[in-house]
């Protein structure tokens, strides 16, 4: 059923005109490796201060305030490059099993950025008030810095599966 | 040509040729320099949205950078690292390919433009270090950004002409 869709979508009159025109997918691909660039540093500067590796600078609920719209902005933009760029190749992305992981550790991370920014905008001390806590916001972000190298790592494989 | 031979001796070299015919190696170092790049482009560009003043605009310029940079050298260091065994598995191929040499033309302007601010532009960083730069550190902000996405639109190019 996935085969007949990708059959059809890549009959359309929008697939094959990105099809055609040689510059679609890799300027696609640059808006969306941009995007990553600015949700992976985001992410991991969050994460490396929930694990306690960076300390110092502006307080954690200040600095996970302000990464929060660059965080859901950059994740809308990957969403619609990608959807554009599955749009032009359906089947290398929707018949492939990377590409399913790599969605997978999106709705992940997704998931945790926001259980992450809810709780902190609970209290700011959410994240810090307790022992537990802290132990959680160090499983949290490592869980984070491991899922971000993952996305990065199923992404460029979808191309060699 | 010297430099022709001399790129063809490289890539015949044992861990090249090795990057060259293995299955599942050239793939994986390039995993580890998209990701390294990304890191590097992500932290640099937190450096000049500041400078052009659409991000950290409250912090001190001093702050951000001296968070950032540190994370920017060290996966500029893997990224080159790994850009490098890339290169040598076809260096005749990406040393004739045009979005490679734009690429490293990128680079090599973006380094200047790094060394020029390092040097010019921080000069009278007291001054502007808690408000808004002077229009010569802008200028490099904007011209980092620039060329910055360059480099990733020059990179992923070179995936579709070698």
């Amino acid at each position: 059923m996935i085969q007949e869709f990708c059959d059809w979508l890549s009959k359309t009159n929008v697939s094959v005109a990105f099809q055609s025109a040689t510059w679609f997918v890799p300027t696609v691909q640059t808006v969306h490796i941009i995007s990553i660039a600015i949700l992976l540093t985001s992410v991991y500067v969050m994460s490396f201060r929930l694990m306690g590796v960076t300390r110092g600078g502006q307080p954690l609920a200040v600095l996970i305030a302000k990464s929060t719209p660059w965080v859901w902005i950059t994740l809308c933009v990957l969403l619609g490059t990608g959807i554009l760029l599955t749009i032009t190749e359906p089947a290398r992305e929707l018949l492939n099993w990377v590409f399913r992981v790599k969605m997978l550790l999106v709705v992940a991370l997704a998931a945790i950025l926001l259980v992450v920014q809810s709780r902190m905008r609970r209290s700011p001390e959410y994240w810090t008030e307790s022992p537990a806590r802290r132990l959680a916001a160090r499983a949290i972000g490592i869980a984070a810095v491991i899922i971000g190298a993952g996305i990065v790592t199923a992404g460029r494989w979808i191309a060699y599966v | 040509m010297p430099l022709e031979q001399a790129l063809a001796r490289l890539q015949d070299l044992g861990l090249p040729t090795q990057i060259r015919e293995s299955d599942w190696l050239f793939p994986t170092i390039e995993t580890v320099h998209v990701f390294a790049v990304v890191l590097v482009v992500g932290t640099i560009m937190t450096v000049d949205l500041r400078l052009l003043g659409f991000a950290n605009k409250e912090r001190p310029y001093s702050q951000v950078a001296a968070e950032m940079l540190p994370w920017t050298w060290t996966a500029f260091a893997i990224a080159a690292l790994a850009g490098m065994l890339m290169f040598s598995s076809k260096a005749l191929t990406y040393y004739g390919d045009i979005p490679f040499r734009l690429k490293m033309i990128c680079l090599l302007l973006a380094g200047i433009n790094m060394v020029m601010f390092h040097w010019l532009g921080t000069r009278h960083l007291d001054t502007w270090d808690r408000g808004r730069p002077p229009r010569a550190a802008k200028f490099a902000g904007g011209a980092s950004l620039l060329l910055w996405t360059t480099i990733v639109a020059a990179g992923r190019w070179i995936g579709f002409t070698t």
